[in-house]
């Protein structure tokens, strides 16, 4: 048996070791690869930090689980780690499906660290599941008072500053979901469409693809998609003297960056032994 | 080198070695673990929605309210109640009304919507307009996307055989399908790897806390 | 003198926010300068003596839309516009009042509402063609339907049992109703072929509907007595817990052929990466379009996105379901005809623009803005 139909049979948990190991020594070992800004997170970024000022509050919404934390937790940080710098209103949502509501949580309390002077009430608001999926994203164009009733805290929201002003879309400048699913669409369908309100969107690698043409047709203002789209997001932070804290996204690309040469290469000898053998089969 | 001193960062770090234990093959790390979660799901789940919709939303209202409007909670319990009719042989088909009442209103929310965010947007979105052509960069892109768009649909029209030439776009579409295939699985590629980096930085830094 | 004449030119208008329930009052501001800084917007209604403050106005679009909820509708309220400039601040107050009114009629739905009636009304007709004729209407054979047999087939010579894994969506999904059908055929092939099948299910619901449609395919293939109920099986309803509960099953089992059908999600490469590792002969069907390039790497017949729904009324014959298709054939054909005409009105305008004649053009752009 020759080495290409070695390499054809190889037991899986090689490329397993392997592809852990690529993502390993990046791990402890950074290279610190820079970080390249791509339009659509650009314009997601500009879009929000335009918002500094004005009368309207971002609605970041936390439509993920733990399955796709890595991706997209990182984005929810970042986002209102931005909004909490700029001083912009934000209302923090946890999400259309019950087990959303810890990552919000999370979010929340890793952002929060460099910003003692942000009032709670005030400055963000922190809303819990409900039920009614497509719903809720309708019933809130009406009124988030009427929708929610009270926060994540049992807080009556007609009590704190914030959402006494914020009761629908129309003083929501944007709303970002994070989502690896369908849900984006809903917001776009429910929330854009139907009451003109504006719709950004973070998403896993996985579902970019399926969201760009969204993108193109300016239903979504800009995307952040996957791990790159959090870093970057966490890169323009950065430059812009905004506290970031422990990089994650960033810190991960690394490690990103050697695994897919990794996998190419994989990809690359999987092609030449498939023909090779093949080839030598028809002769034989 | 700091190791976490937490007890729930030690439960998740040996739960996600038991279900990266299955890489290597089954076993009953990887058993225990898939089952815990299938279990911890479930109960999450129920608790969840008994304290976030059940209580605050039906029980509250009805218990502690004093509107007179809370008695309009009762229709929908109703309704809902119809569901466990399942449980039952002789009454399984009342599961109809529930259905057909959350079908019909979802339908009807979501149709509209759906054409004007899904098609009309996206079909204005297709038709070519000057500033699509604006520079030669441009409009050869706008162009393929033009292309891609129509024979792709036509690999999904159903009525007629794919002969002549119907046969060529769709042969045509299924290119394009396949390179959007192609594109979306490079993504997903990414992805699945953010999700091992995802839980390694969990593993070196939070549990072991071997990097910074 | 001249900051007077750049001032004196804007305007302020106060009107009922159009196609809205109500309750809302937009504020636009006209001719404003770049140099605005900041604008905020007042507001007064009869009996009150000073402005109050209701928000700011965008500076971007200079339009606010006033929807607090204080307004009443069929009541005038009046508005002044305060325009801080770097230097100055200077107060316009709008020409008329604004009534907000409901609107019975949302001109703006009109394209939704005239496609709706047409998609609908063909849909309408061809399922009552297919009601009076079901095999006069043609649908084209998908090839991976024959696959079906092959699978269950195959996996009966080599003595292993058939999955049959259901997708992540209710029994409202059109993927879903497909799927059950797709499985009325498998579990017949399979009471023919006398092997065993395993039926994972995340929803409830869809479980129930599964057994019925597994009990009527064994009663259709002559063998009520093999049909068990306990095959049919509830796992979680957690994505990830069922990917886990379903991984398992197949590694312990290690079946001989896979049927995932149905709306996947994320999960649909760990089951058909699994699926492929048992050495399943796996055929895959969903509408999730961002899942189709993982079963079709990990596969070895998808049935892509609509083609599921057309396999389903191929074997069904069902006339709901074919006439959906059929209808839904010529919703395609009208968007593609809607596309050529905008391309070449599109393209023709351009042309005779430049050539001085804005006529066609001013058509097209009035068609684009109809969508």
């Amino acid at each position: 048996m020759g080495f290409w139909d070695r390499f054809l049979k190889i037991d899986r948990r090689w490329v397993f070791l392997v592809v852990w190991i690529a993502v390993v020594i990046p791990l402890l070992k950074p290279l610190g690869l820079p970080t390249h800004i791509t339009p659509p997170v650009k314009k997601l970024y500009d879009y929000i930090d335009r918002m500094e000022g004005e009368d309207k509050a971002v609605f970041l919404s936390f439509d993920f689980d733990p399955s796709t934390m890595p991706e997209l937790l990182p984005m929810g940080v970042a986002i209102i780690r931005h909004c909490f710098a700029k001083k912009i209103p934000i209302i923090v949502y946890g999400g259309l499906y019950p087990q959303f509501v810890g990552m919000a949580k999370m979010a929340i309390d890793m952002a929060k660290t460099d910003f003692p002077d942000i009032v709670y009430g005030k400055d963000y608001v922190f809303l819990g599941y409900v039920p009614g999926l497509s719903l809720v994203i309708l019933s809130i164009g009406e009124s988030i008072q009427g929708t929610f009733g009270n926060d994540y805290f049992g807080n009556r929201l007609d009590t704190l500053p914030l959402t006494m002003h914020v009761d629908n879309y129309e003083k929501i400048g944007i709303v970002v979901d994070l989502s690896g699913s369908s849900i984006p669409a809903s917001w776009v369908a429910y929330a854009y469409q139907r009451y003109g309100c504006r719709i950004g969107c973070g998403t896993t690698a996985v579902s970019a693809a399926q969201y760009y043409p969204y993108l193109q047709t300016g239903q979504f203002v800009g995307m952040l998609g996957g791990l790159k789209g959090a870093a970057e997001y966490e890169e323009l932070l950065e430059r812009n003297g905004i506290p970031t804290g422990r990089r994650t996204a960033t810190i991960g690309m690394d490690a990103q960056s050697v695994v897919h040469l990794l996998i190419i290469l994989l990809i690359i000898l999987g092609n030449i032994g498939y023909f090779y053998v093949r080839r030598r089969e028809r002769r034989a | 080198m700091h190791i976490s001193t937490n007890p729930w960062v030690w439960i998740a770090a040996i739960l996600t070695l038991a279900i990266y234990s299955f890489l290597y093959k089954d076993n009953p790390f990887y058993k225990f673990a898939e089952h815990l979660f299938m279990g911890l799901s479930i109960g999450y789940g129920a608790v969840v929605l008994w304290y976030n919709s059940i209580i605050p939303r039906l029980w509250n209202p009805l218990a502690h309210g004093t509107s007179p409007s809370r008695f309009y909670l009762l229709i929908p319990i109703a309704i809902g109640l119809l569901s466990f009719g399942i449980f039952s042989k002789k009454y399984s088909w009342l599961i109809k009304y529930p259905l057909a009442f959350s079908v019909g209103a979802y339908a009807g929310f979501s149709i509209p919507v759906t054409f004007e965010a899904s098609i009309f947007e996206q079909i204005s979105g297709t038709i070519l307009t000057k500033q699509m052509m604006a520079t030669p960069w441009l409009a050869i892109s706008n162009l393929i996307m033009f292309v891609g768009v129509i024979t792709t649909i036509t690999y999904f029209y159903f009525s007629k055989h794919h002969k002549g030439l119907l046969g060529k776009s769709a042969r045509t579409g299924i290119v394009f399908l396949m390179l959007a295939f192609g594109a979306s699985f490079g993504y997903t590629v990414m992805a699945r790897i953010s999700l091992l980096i995802g839980r390694m930085q969990f593993l070196l830094h939070d549990w072991l806390g071997i990097i910074k | 003198m001249i900051l007077f004449i750049l001032f004196s030119t804007i305007t302020v208008k106060a009107f009922d926010t159009p196609n809205d329930g109500g309750g809302s009052i937009t504020i636009k501001a006209y001719n404003v300068p770049e140099t605005v800084k900041k604008a905020l917007v007042y507001r007064k209604t009869e009996g009150d003596t000073t402005y109050t403050l209701a928000g700011v106005m965008s500076i971007l679009s200079y339009r606010y839309v006033d929807a607090d909820s204080t307004i009443k509708n069929g009541k005038p309220y009046y508005y002044r516009v305060d325009f801080y400039f770097p230097d100055t601040v200077i107060s316009v107050v709008s020409d008329s009042p604004g009534i907000a009114y409901a609107q019975w009629y949302d001109k703006s739905k009109t394209s939704s509402l005239i496609f709706l009636i047409v998609f609908s009304t063909l849909v309408l007709v061809f399922i009552q063609l297919a009601k009076k004729d079901p095999e006069g209407l043609y649908i084209r054979k998908i090839p991976a339907l024959d696959a079906i047999d092959e699978a269950v087939g195959r996996s009966t010579e080599l003595g292993k049992p058939t999955f049959f894994v259901h997708g992540l969506l209710g029994i409202t999904d059109a993927g879903t109703l497909a799927a059950l059908t797709i499985l009325r055929r498998v579990a017949k092939k399979v009471a023919e072929y006398d092997t065993p099948i395993l039926v994972t299910n995340f929803d409830p619901i869809v479980m129930t509907a599964s057994q019925e449609t597994v009990k009527q395919a064994y009663t259709e293939a002559g063998r009520p007595d093999a049909y068990n109920e306990k095959n049919i099986i509830y796992l979680t309803y957690e994505q990830f817990g069922y990917t886990a509960g379903v991984d398992g099953l197949m590694v312990r089992e290690k079946p001989g052929a896979i049927f995932l059908q149905g709306y996947f999600f994320a999960e649909s490469l760990i089951l058909a990466e699994t699926g492929h590792s048992v050495g399943a002969i796996q055929i895959a069907g969903t509408t999730a379009k961002e899942q189709l390039p993982f079963f079709v790497a990990a596969c070895d017949y998808v049935l892509i996105g609509e083609e599921m729904l057309a396999a389903s009324s191929y074997i069904g014959r069902e006339p709901v379901m074919l006439g959906s298709v059929k209808g839904a054939d010529w919703g395609k054909a009208f968007l593609m005809g809607i596309i050529g005409i905008g391309v070449v009105l599109g393209t023709v305008g351009a042309i005779l623009q430049s050539a001085g004649n804005g006529a066609l053009m001013n058509v097209f752009e009035k068609i684009l803005a109809f969508f």
